[in-house]
C-alpha cells in the first residue's frame, strides 16, 4: 500500500466491515442449506406418504401383482401440471409394471435392498419431448410381496416431485430471513461508521490544528477532551514544539543581540565617516569617503530594520498589550516627525485625513474632501479612526511606509498620507508620485532582502516590516499604481469596536 | 554652550566629541559613568549626552543620581539598547530624550538644540538666518531691525522658533495663545484656525528679508526654517 493511501479510518472500517461481510454471507449460505433441508424434509413426508398410500394400493395376486389404481386417484396424483407426482412401480430387476418409466433409478441398487424403508434422493428427469431435464426429488420404497413367504419378490415403488417448488420455498426462506439480515448489516455499517468517525474525530482536529498553522506559530497545541492515546501524542508533539521555540528564540536572540553588538561600533564607523568627509580636501580620497561613509549609513540601516523585524516576532509581540490608538493622529505625528527629512530631500510630504488640518489643505483636496462627506465644508465630522493594537509596533509600520516612499520616489516628489474609514475597515494609504513598482514585482516587495530597485539605499526589509506588523494586527497590505504614476501602499486594518 | 558626552566606546565617542565641538558646542567625554559622575558634580553643564551601557556606573545610575541634585538639566540617552523596557526604564529615570545608536548626527544636533531650546526657552534669544528674537522683552529683529509685532504674532513666531525646522500644528498655536496674557479668549475653533491663517500671512509678510521662511505643511500644520538658495 502506497503510504499516502493508508488511512487509519479507512483501515478501521475494513477491518470492522469486513467481519459483518463474511457473517452475512456465512448466514446467507447457511440459511439457505437450512431452508432447503427443512423444504425437503417436508417434501420427504408428502412422497413418502404418497410412495406408502401407492404401495397399498398394489396387491399381490399369485405370482403377479394386482394393482387397484383408480383412475380418479390417478387424476388427482397428476392434476397440477407444474408440481405433478410421478410414480412408478417396477419389480427389479427393470421389470416396468406402473407409471412413468422415465423416473431416476436410485443411486445403486444395493445387494439386500432396505426393505419398508424410504429412500430419498434427487435426480433428474429426462422429458420426452425434448425439454430440458427437471430436477427432481424421489422416494424409492422397496416392498417384498408374494403370499409364498419362500419366493417373495421384491417391489420399488418410486414416487417423484419436482423440485422446482422446493428451491422456490429455499429461495423464499433466503429472502425472507436475508432481508432483515441486510438491513441489521446496513445498519450496523453506518454505526460502526459513525463510531470510527467520532473515535477518529480527535485525531482529525489534532491534524486540523497541526496543518492550519503557521510555521512561525509555535504555541504549544492544546487538545481539549481527547482520548489518553492522542494526548499523549499531543503531548509528544508538544514538546518538540516547545524544544523549536527554544532553539529559535536562542537564535533570535543571538541575531538581535548581535545586532545590538553591532550598533555601537557601526554608529563609531558612520560618525568618523561622516566626520573625515567633512574634514577632507577635495579629491579622489573624499570619494572613497564618501563611499565608506553610504556603506557605514547602509549597514546602520539594515542593522536597524533587522531590530525592527526582530520586534514584529510573537515573542516580542506578546509581551505588550494592545491598546486603542487613534490611527489619525498617530500618522499626523509620524509625518510631522519625517517632514524634516522631507523637506531636506526637496520632497513634499503631507497628511490628508478626516482629522487633518482642513486650512492647510489645497483648494482642491477640500472640494474633493466635501464631495466625498456630501456636506458642505467646515462641518466634516472628526470622528477619530481608531483601532485597537501595539502604538510602537504601528509607529515602526508606518515610519517604514513613508521612509520606502522617502527612499524610493526622488527627490521633488510629492508624498501623501492618509487616514480614512473604508467599508468598516481602517485605511491607511501613502501614495507618492515617484517611479511605483511595476506590477509583476509588486508581490515580492514584501520578501525580506527583496529589493525592486537598486536606486535608493534600503535594504529591502521595510515592506517586510510593514507586512510583519499589519498581519499581527488582522490587517492586510496592498500595493496599486497610483494615477497618473507613482505608488499607492494602503494598510487595512479593523476598527476598534 | 557646554556639554557632557559620556559614552565608552572611544571611537565612536572621539568622532561624536569632534563633530560637536565642529557644531560649537564644548565638549567633556566622560568614558566610564564613574567619570561621568564626578564631571556632573565638578562642572556646570548645558546638556547630557549619556550611553546606558557605561562601565563601572550604569547610564541609568548616572541619570538617577542625578536627577536627585539636578531635576531640570537636559539629558538625552544614546544607547544601542532599544526594546520599550528599555525606553520607558530611560525615561523614567528622568531622561528627556531617548535615540537609538546608530544615528546621523545631524538628527542628534537637532534634537540637542531643541532640547536646549526647551530648557533655556524663558530666559535666552533665538537666532535664525537674519531673524533673532529675545523672550525677555519679547522683541525680534530682522537683519537688526526691529519688528513690530502683536502678542499673538509674537507668541507664533516664538513657537515657530522655538521647534524650528519641525512641524507646528494649529492646536499647538491655539494653546500658545490661549496662554496669552494680552490674547482674546478665541470663540470657536472656525474662526481660531482662520485666525491662524491670517496671522501666518502677516507674520511671513514681517520676515521677508530675514532669510527664514514659514513653510505650510500639508494636512498638518507649519515649519519654520532657513529660506533654501
Amino acid at each position: 500500500m502506497a503510504p499516502s493511501r493508508f488511512s487509519l479510518k479507512r483501515q478501521l472500517l475494513l477491518w470492522l466491515l469486513l467481519p459483518q461481510i463474511v457473517l452475512w454471507l456465512a448466514g446467507a449460505v447457511f440459511s439457505y442449506r437450512l431452508a432447503g433441508r427443512y423444504a425437503n424434509e417436508a417434501v420427504d413426508a408428502a412422497l413418502l406418504q404418497a410412495t406408502r398410500s401407492l404401495a397399498r394400493q398394489v396387491k399381490p395376486m399369485g405370482n403377479g401383482l394386482l394393482i387397484d389404481f383408480p383412475r380418479a386417484a390417478q387424476d388427482v396424483l397428476e392434476a397440477d401440471p407444474s408440481d405433478k407426482l410421478l410414480y412408478t412401480v417396477s419389480s427389479p430387476p427393470g421389470q416396468f409394471i406402473l407409471g412413468n418409466r422415465n423416473l431416476p433409478s436410485p443411486p445403486a441398487m444395493p445387494a439386500s435392498p432396505p426393505l419398508g424403508q424410504a429412500q430419498f434422493y434427487d435426480g433428474e428427469l429426462d422429458a420426452d419431448d425434448g425439454r430440458p431435464a427437471a430436477p427432481v426429488r424421489v422416494a424409492a420404497l422397496y416392498l417384498q410381496f408374494g403370499e409364498n413367504p419362500k419366493a417373495q419378490q421384491t417391489m420399488l415403488v418410486q414416487v417423484a416431485r419436482s423440485s422446482a417448488n422446493r428451491e422456490l420455498l429455499a429461495r423464499r426462506l433466503l429472502i425472507d430471513t436475508m432481508l432483515p439480515l441486510s438491513v441489521l448489516i446496513v445498519l450496523m455499517s453506518m454505526i460502526v461508521w459513525a463510531g470510527v468517525g467520532a473515535g477518529l474525530a480527535p485525531i482529525m482536529r489534532l491534524r486540523r490544528l497541526v496543518e492550519g498553522r503557521k510555521p512561525n506559530d509555535l504555541r504549544p497545541i492544546e487538545l481539549d477532551a481527547a482520548p489518553q492515546e492522542l494526548r499523549s501524542l499531543a503531548q509528544a508533539i508538544n514538546d518538540l514544539l516547545e524544544a523549536v521555540r527554544h532553539n529559535v528564540q536562542g537564535q533570535r536572540r543571538f541575531i538581535s543581540d548581535a545586532a545590538h553588538q553591532l550598533r555601537t561600533p557601526l554608529a563609531g564607523l558612520k560618525s568618523q565617516s561622516e566626520l573625515a568627509l567633512a574634514e577632507a580636501p577635495p579629491g579622489p580620497l573624499t570619494m572613497r569617503l564618501a563611499r565608506v561613509h553610504e556603506s557605514a549609513t547602509r549597514s546602520a540601516h539594515l542593522v536597524n530594520q533587522l531590530l525592527a523585524l526582530a520586534r514584529t516576532e510573537p515573542e516580542s509581540v506578546t509581551r505588550q498589550t494592545p491598546v486603542r490608538v487613534d490611527l489619525g493622529r498617530l500618522a499626523r505625528e509620524v509625518t510631522a516627525e519625517l517632514v524634516p527629512r522631507a523637506l531636506q530631500q526637496n520632497v513634499d510630504l503631507g497628511y490628508d485625513g478626516p482629522d487633518g488640518d482642513p486650512d492647510c489643505l489645497s483648494a482642491s483636496q477640500l472640494e474633493e474632501r466635501a464631495r466625498e462627506a456630501g456636506m458642505p465644508l467646515d462641518d466634516a465630522p472628526e470622528r477619530p479612526v481608531e483601532i485597537v493594537g501595539i502604538p510602537l509596533l504601528l509607529r515602526e509600520a508606518l515610519v517604514n511606509l513613508v521612509d520606502n516612499a522617502l527612499r524610493y520616489a526622488g527627490r521633488g516628489a510629492r508624498i501623501t498620507v492618509q487616514v480614512h474609514r473604508a467599508r468598516g475597515r481602517a485605511e491607511l494609504v501613502v501614495t507618492d508620485n515617484g517611479p511605483g513598482i511595476p506590477e509583476a514585482i509588486r508581490e515580492q516587495a514584501f520578501e525580506r532582502f527583496f529589493r525592486g530597485t537598486h536606486e535608493g539605499n534600503g535594504c529591502g526589509l521595510g515592506l517586510a516590516i510593514v507586512k510583519e506588523i499589519v498581519e499581527r494586527h488582522g490587517g492586510h497590505i496592498a500595493l496599486s499604481g497610483a494615477q497618473p504614476r507613482g505608488l499607492r501602499a494602503s494598510i487595512s486594518l479593523p476598527l476598534a469596536g | 554652550m557646554n556639554l557632557l558626552l559620556a559614552e565608552d566606546d572611544a571611537i565612536l565617542a572621539d568622532a561624536l566629541c569632534e563633530q560637536m565641538r565642529a557644531s560649537g558646542f564644548t565638549v567633556e567625554h566622560a568614558p566610564n559613568g564613574a567619570v561621568a559622575q564626578y564631571l556632573l558634580a565638578k562642572q556646570q553643564f548645558d546638556v547630557v549626552v549619556l550611553d546606558l551601557g557605561l562601565p563601572m556606573v550604569g547610564g541609568i545610575e548616572v541619570l538617577k543620581q542625578l536627577r536627585q541634585t539636578d531635576a531640570s538639566l537636559p539629558v538625552l540617552i544614546l544607547t544601542a539598547l532599544d526594546s520599550l523596557e528599555d525606553r520607558v526604564a530611560g525615561l523614567n529615570a528622568g531622561a528627556d530624550d531617548y535615540l537609538t545608536k546608530p544615528f546621523d548626527f545631524p538628527e542628534l544636533e537637532a534634537r540637542l538644540r531643541a532640547l536646549l531650546r526647551r530648557s533655556r526657552a524663558s530666559k535666552a534669544s533665538t537666532e535664525l538666518g537674519q531673524l533673532s528674537m529675545q523672550r525677555e522683552t519679547r522683541s525680534a529683529q530682522v537683519r537688526g531691525e526691529m519688528l513690530e509685532l502683536s502678542p499673538r504674532e509674537f507668541d507664533l513666531l516664538d513657537l515657530l522658533l522655538t521647534h524650528q525646522g519641525r512641524v507646528i500644528t494649529k492646536e499647538q498655536i491655539n494653546q500658545a495663545w490661549s496662554g496669552d496674557r494680552a490674547g482674546n479668549a478665541v470663540s470657536d475653533s472656525g474662526a481660531a484656525t482662520n485666525a491662524v491663517e491670517v496671522y501666518i500671512h502677516r507674520l511671513r509678510r514681517k520676515l521677508e528679508g530675514a532669510q527664514v521662511a514659514i513653510r505650510t505643511v500639508r494636512g498638518l500644520g507649519y515649519l519654520l526654517e532657513l529660506e533654501r538658495a
